[in-house]
């Protein structure tokens, strides 16, 4: 089964087309015939597990591999066919920080905007502009090998974003970094995501959720679903559940069943020591049972000590969805 | 292209390797300047150049090993190669920048012709032939050193296979000379540094000289070829 965007399709300039691609490595396929479409200032993830293809997918479309069967334009420019002009469009931070150590940050910034072939003129003004951007100001004197993994993620985002690509590549991002290195590379995604097109890959669920506008999963080199984070959550919330903890000495619950119709179930969770009960209330899909529940429940004289609603996480989207392509 | 060589020359004079090449070079053709000319009261500085050939069998290696290896041992050869350049442009950076780096060194023998001028004047025309056979021999050398070092993502074995190339053109067919004299002989039409020597004596040697061309042209061009294969492998 493969969930697709239900969405319309925004009517804003397409950024990134893989058509139909495939990567063969002998006889293993890593990629098998992936399409999709990105378009200009989306956020998007790329998600799976290890070994689904995500990587080999990223460096297709930066041109550092290429693909089999298929086609990739970014931009306008086929990654092999224009791949000098495709490459200029895009700006890579690859997995596991790769960086010349013995360079300080800025002649490193600089060496990227010389490959970038940035004009002489403006080169010193946009090098310092970046550092500015990543908060690498302090340390441009300070060598590449002396600087902490934090650190380093910033110096090669800062080398990705030199010459102000269209489109940023940034492969596990926050891989490594301590939770308020975390938040602060989160936020410098967030604000990239306003100029730029963004695709990035984390095994973190909780953060592409929050960062990405769109998600894509691919599970054994197939997209297996493709939609915003809130439509997979909802996608997978199959079960319309309520969790309440009640005080009912009488077992009158049982009769509520009868009372609200969109009740399916009612199923005693655990027997408390002061006498409440809690208990899971399934419902029908996409009714909200929280007001009748309250109502009907103090018609009957039950109190209720706590009602819960548990969300749908994009972590239970992707469990589920990767379970589902796996026994495929 | 600027870019690479820049950083690459860099990297040769911010790290230990190109001063310990430099300091080494000079010591041995200073050493060799004072006992062929100065000892023997002689203006021939054409003989330093054959020791210099000699110790650019090693430095070619020392040189060459990282260029690609090393680039691909540190994953950083996912920086370059995601940037807007192109293979032809890689490749032909890393052999420029070892190349001028060998420029240097032949630059720095400038003074040993200077100090020799207050003697006696050299004979200009044989040393400046000498000049350009150990420059065409480096472009061979470096061209197999790059060629090593995009085989492998180990400088270490990168090294060792440039070092075995050079040793064995130079050497091999005296080493077989007394079990295969008819095909020692062959090869020692191919030995690059015999080759070389022509040019030690004046001599231009054009054959010695597109011999030397075709190796680096075909070294180079196949790199790109490994180059771009990996790409589509890899």
């Amino acid at each position: 089964m493969v969930y697709y965007c239900k969405r319309k399709e925004r009517e804003e300039t397409l950024v990134i087309e893989v058509k139909n691609i495939t990567k063969k490595y002998g006889n293993f396929v890593a990629v098998d015939d992936i399409s999709f479409k990105i378009n200009d200032g989306e956020i998007v993830g790329l998600l799976g597990p290890n070994g689904a293809g995500k990587s080999t997918t990223m460096n297709i479309i930066t041109g550092f591999i290429e693909q089999t069967e298929g086609q990739v334009i970014v931009n306008g420019y086929d990654t092999i066919k224009k791949s000098k002009m495709a490459k200029g469009q895009i700006g890579y931070m690859p997995e596991g920080v790769p960086l010349y150590g013995e360079l300080t940050v800025k002649e490193f910034i600089t060496y990227m905007a010389e490959l970038r072939k940035i004009k002489k003129k403006e080169k010193k003004q946009k090098v310092q502009k970046i550092m500015e951007q990543t908060g690498l100001n302090t340390m441009q004197n300070k060598l590449i090998q002396n600087l902490s993994r934090g650190q380093k993620q910033r110096v090669s985002l800062a080398g990705a974003l030199v010459g102000n690509p269209k489109v940023l590549i940034l492969d596990e991002p926050t891989v490594g970094l301590d939770p308020k290195q975390i938040t602060e590379i989160r936020s410098l995604i967030k604000e990239l995501g306003k100029n730029h097109t963004v695709i990035l890959s984390s095994h973190i669920l909780s953060e592409v959720s929050q960062i990405c506008d769109k998600v894509i999963i691919i599970n054994k080199g197939k997209i297996v679903a493709e939609d915003t984070p809130d439509n997979l959550e909802r996608i997978v919330a199959e079960n319309n559940i309520i969790y309440v903890t009640v005080e009912d000495n009488e077992n009158k619950i049982e009769s509520i069943k009868e009372k609200i119709k969109e009740i399916k179930e009612i199923k005693l969770i655990m027997q408390n020591e002061d006498k409440t009960k809690k208990y899971e209330i399934i419902g029908n899909k996409d009714v909200d049972l929280r007001k009748s529940i309250f109502t009907e429940f103090a018609k009957e004289g039950i109190t209720i000590f706590e009602m819960k609603k548990p969300e749908a996480t994009l972590e239970d989207a992707f469990m589920k969805i990767i379970g589902e392509g796996g026994k495929k | 292209m600027l870019a690479i060589i820049k950083k690459e020359l860099k990297n040769y004079f911010f790290s230990p390797v190109g001063y310990i090449v430099i300091g080494v070079f000079l010591l041995v053709f200073s050493l060799f300047f004072f006992l062929t000319t100065i000892q023997s009261a002689s203006a021939d500085l054409t003989n330093l150049f054959y020791y210099a050939a000699l110790g650019l069998m090693f430095i070619a290696p020392l040189l060459t090993m990282w260029t690609m290896s090393g680039e691909r041992k540190n994953g950083t050869e996912q920086l370059i190669m995601t940037a807007p350049v192109n293979m032809f442009e890689v490749v032909i950076a890393k052999f420029l920048s070892a190349f001028l780096f060998i420029v240097i060194l032949v630059l720095c023998t400038l003074m040993y012709f200077g100090i020799l001028s207050f003697y006696q004047v050299p004979d200009i025309p044989t040393y400046l032939t000498a000049i350009l056979g150990f420059i065409l021999l480096s472009m061979a050398y470096i061209a197999v050193g790059i060629l090593a070092s995009s085989l492998t993502q180990s400088p270490m074995i990168s090294g060792i296979l440039t070092f075995g190339f050079v040793a064995l053109s130079t050497w091999l067919p005296y080493l077989l000379q007394s079990f295969f004299p008819t095909l020692a002989e062959t090869l020692s039409n191919l030995s690059l540094l015999d080759l070389f020597i022509n040019f030690l004596y004046g001599q231009i040697d054009i054959t010695a000289a597109i011999l030397f061309i075709t190796l680096t042209i075909l070294c180079l061009a196949i790199t790109m070829i490994i180059m771009k294969r990996r790409k589509s492998v890899k």
